[in-house]
């Protein structure tokens, strides 16, 4: 499909896989020695083609998938429930009945597509053809959505009537077999993608439509003046650590080829620099995400008799855990009672999720407690004071003199040359096949 | 031009400068025999001859299409207009926009469905829909022509999707062109029509009896057709009551 399948908002849409899978059975189903029996539908006078029990479909979805009785009847009803197979008795009920009830196939026009969706302007169209047949009688359902369509599409309704004579005029010109066939195909097309919804529950969808438009209009609202001001908080924060901002020291290796700032700032390095060690105060989170800092915070805990806190944390995948918890177990846990009582209770029916409480109130208690005292203690202050500051690599006078840029082997290019070898093998291969044919 | 009243119009009111709609009345027609035909795509009755009827309709339809354009964006374009005209003409204009839009999904729906079900393969997999008869007629409507003629390749449904995909990008062009170009808020546009308008007049919205005849010659055939059916059951009934009697009294006439 070279041409841009752009809906009205402009996203470009892909048919969900699920329908292409069904498109291509209901095609299989067409094949003249393995497809479906047909019969002749009669009506009064008239006698249209290509008509098909519901037997029938089940037992040929039996045969070509192997699959069971079961099975073959959810298949089949998938079919009927998206609109690639209709019900001739009663249309409006889109099941599918393994007896001999008789069913058709839908055109590939009507299929339901999600690159096409029904448009409210067709709909519009085909009320108005409805009425205009009908003489004025539409179901209940029916004039409400003709109503309200009147209202949200007003400016092209003068289109609508025009195009639904027009269309009601050029079906008259097929002959009558054909036009039973087209107008079916039409309202089966409608009642799968526009469902009649029964009274009630229209009141019911109106009321929840309702309510959770109360519900969002009472939702808490922060004032933007508010966000935007720990908006600008934030930003003035991070600024400092922002390479593009601020510039990197000692210098941006992507600029001059110089690593030296991702070797100072690796995670087994032995002095951190100021700016690393001066981020980890600005949340416990950014404590957290460094390795250095946690190593850090960890050995402050344990000179404080705490360190199993950390290890729990840390080790939440192990599913080993009861060690902790057991009463007199070989290490203590500082949780308290209802936390403790909830653990526990959960661990005789263990599941993957039975420490969660225990961890929340431990990262809490981190959090509020060990993590501000960590911040104010030698250990972190020592630290502070001995990170380095990088000095900033002096740029040479004479612009000619600066080392030579170079860039290392890219990427692209090593792929661009297995690419090649294998285009060339394959080549080869398909030169040979083709001489075979 | 011809000084044909608005036929759109439900209360009185004479245009400074009527115009004929029977553009826009004809890109509407040959848009739903377009639909039509896109229709028959993919299913039994589907046919080269369907595939040229196709080509026909749409190139006719971009004709109709770009004189239309010409035509309303040089009214609209005029500022010498009074506020009744420029209504009106913005309605018009909503309309074609409208029709071209409708226009534009089907071309992309009959190349896409077209690249799916190509005629020429060893084991045709059609849909079998039920519908077999010829839409011929729905073409010739299109085209206001009697009897339509094939004279196409055999290769049509795979050389004409080509063709195809260029109309498209110049419909999808011309209408980024429209948008640009002429500024109408189709939203502020009010509808002549009310609710179930299509109900009360029998007699064709907009289809201006002026101009031209090939239009016209369609409505008897309508009403009457309905009845054909019934007359010949009916015609056929008495022919054999005749005959009966007939033979009845012939014999009777023999033995006497």
């Amino acid at each position: 499909m070279t041409i841009n399948t752009l809906s009205q908002d402009g996203v470009q849409r892909q048919q969900m896989p699920c329908l292409t899978k069904m498109e291509r059975m209901i095609i299989s189903m067409q094949d003249p020695d393995m497809g479906i029996k047909l019969r002749n539908q009669r009506l009064l006078i008239t006698v249209i083609p290509h008509a098909m029990t519901g037997l029938d479909i089940v037992e040929w979805l039996i045969k070509k998938c192997s699959i069971s009785d079961e099975e073959a009847l959810h298949v089949g009803q998938l079919f009927v429930k998206y609109g690639y197979i209709y019900p001739l008795k009663e249309p409006r009920n889109l099941i599918l009945k393994a007896d001999d009830s008789s069913y058709r196939f839908q055109t590939p026009y009507y299929w339901m597509s999600t690159r096409w969706p029904a448009s409210e302007l067709d709909y519009a169209i085909y009320l108005a053809k409805k009425n205009i047949r009908k003489q004025g009688e539409l179901i209940e359902y029916e004039k409400e959505c003709y109503n309200a369509l009147h209202k949200r599409i007003n400016h092209t309704w003068d289109f609508v009537v025009m195009q639904a004579r027009e269309q009601l005029r050029a079906s008259k010109q097929r002959r009558k077999g054909d036009r039973i066939v087209l107008e079916c195909q039409e309202q089966a097309y409608w009642l799968v993608n526009r469902p009649p919804v029964s009274p009630e529950h229209y009141k019911l969808t109106t009321l929840t439509k309702n309510t959770i438009a109360m519900i969002s209009l009472a939702r808490n609202r922060v004032k933007s003046s508010i966000c935007l001001e720990s908006y600008v908080k934030y930003c003035e924060q991070y600024q400092p650590h922002d390479p593009i901002m601020q510039g990197c020291l000692p210098s941006n290796p992507w600029i001059t080829d110089d690593i030296m700032f991702w070797n100072m700032n690796s995670e087994t390095v032995a002095l951190p620099t100021k700016l690393r060690v001066e981020r980890w105060s600005f949340s416990f989170m950014e404590l957290l995400n460094d390795q250095m800092g946690r190593k850090e915070f960890l050995t402050y805990l344990e000179k404080e008799f705490s360190g199993t806190h950390t290890q729990i944390n840390e080790s939440i995948h192990n599913p080993y855990k009861q060690q902790f918890l057991a009463p007199g177990a070989s290490r203590w846990v500082n949780i308290d009672s209802k936390t403790m009582e909830k653990t526990l209770e959960g661990l005789k029916r263990p599941h993957r999720f039975v420490l969660d409480d225990a961890q929340m109130h431990i990262y809490f208690l981190m959090k509020k407690d060990s993590y501000p005292r960590y911040l104010k203690s030698e250990l972190y202050k020592n630290l502070l004071a001995r990170a380095i500051v990088p000095q900033e690599t002096k740029k040479s006078v004479f612009p000619f003199m600066r080392r030579q840029r170079h860039s290392s082997p890219s990427p692209a290019l090593a792929t661009q040359t297995a690419e090649d070898d294998g285009k060339a093998k394959y080549s080869n291969s398909n030169s040979g096949t083709a001489s075979r044919l | 031009c011809s000084l044909s009243k608005n036929k759109f119009t439900n209360n009185a009111y004479t245009l400074e400068r009527p115009i004929k709609t029977t553009m826009l009345d004809a890109l509407n027609k040959v848009t739903a025999c377009y639909r039509h035909l896109v229709i028959a795509l993919g299913s039994t009755s589907d046919s080269q001859n369907l595939r040229e009827e196709l080509k026909k309709t749409r190139k006719k339809a971009q004709e109709l299409a770009v004189a239309n354009r010409t035509k309303l964006t040089s009214l609209l374009k005029d500022k010498n207009i009074s506020k009744d005209d420029r209504a009106e003409y913005e309605r018009l204009w909503v309309l074609f926009t409208s029709s071209v839009e409708l226009l534009e999904v089907d071309m992309k729906r009959s190349l896409e469905i077209g690249q799916d079900f190509p005629l020429k393969v060893p084991t045709r997999h059609l849909i079998q829909t039920g519908m077999t008869g010829s839409t011929t007629t729905v073409a010739a409507r299109a085209m206001s022509v009697q009897n339509m003629k094939y004279e196409a390749d055999a290769n049509i449904d795979t050389v004409d999707l080509k063709e195809l995909e260029t109309e498209i990008a110049q419909v999808d062009q011309m209408m980024e062109e429209m948008e640009m170009k002429v500024q109408v808020a189709p939203w502020a546009v009010e509808a002549k029509q009310e609710a179930g308008a299509e109900l009360k007049s029998t007699v064709s919205v907009g289809n201006s009896s002026v101009g031209v005849i090939s239009i016209c010659e369609e409505e008897p055939k309508e009403t009457v057709e309905g009845e054909t059916g019934l007359m010949k059951v009916f015609a056929g009934v008495i022919f054999t009551a005749v005959l009966l009697i007939a033979g009845i009294l012939g014999y009777l006439v023999i033995n006497l």
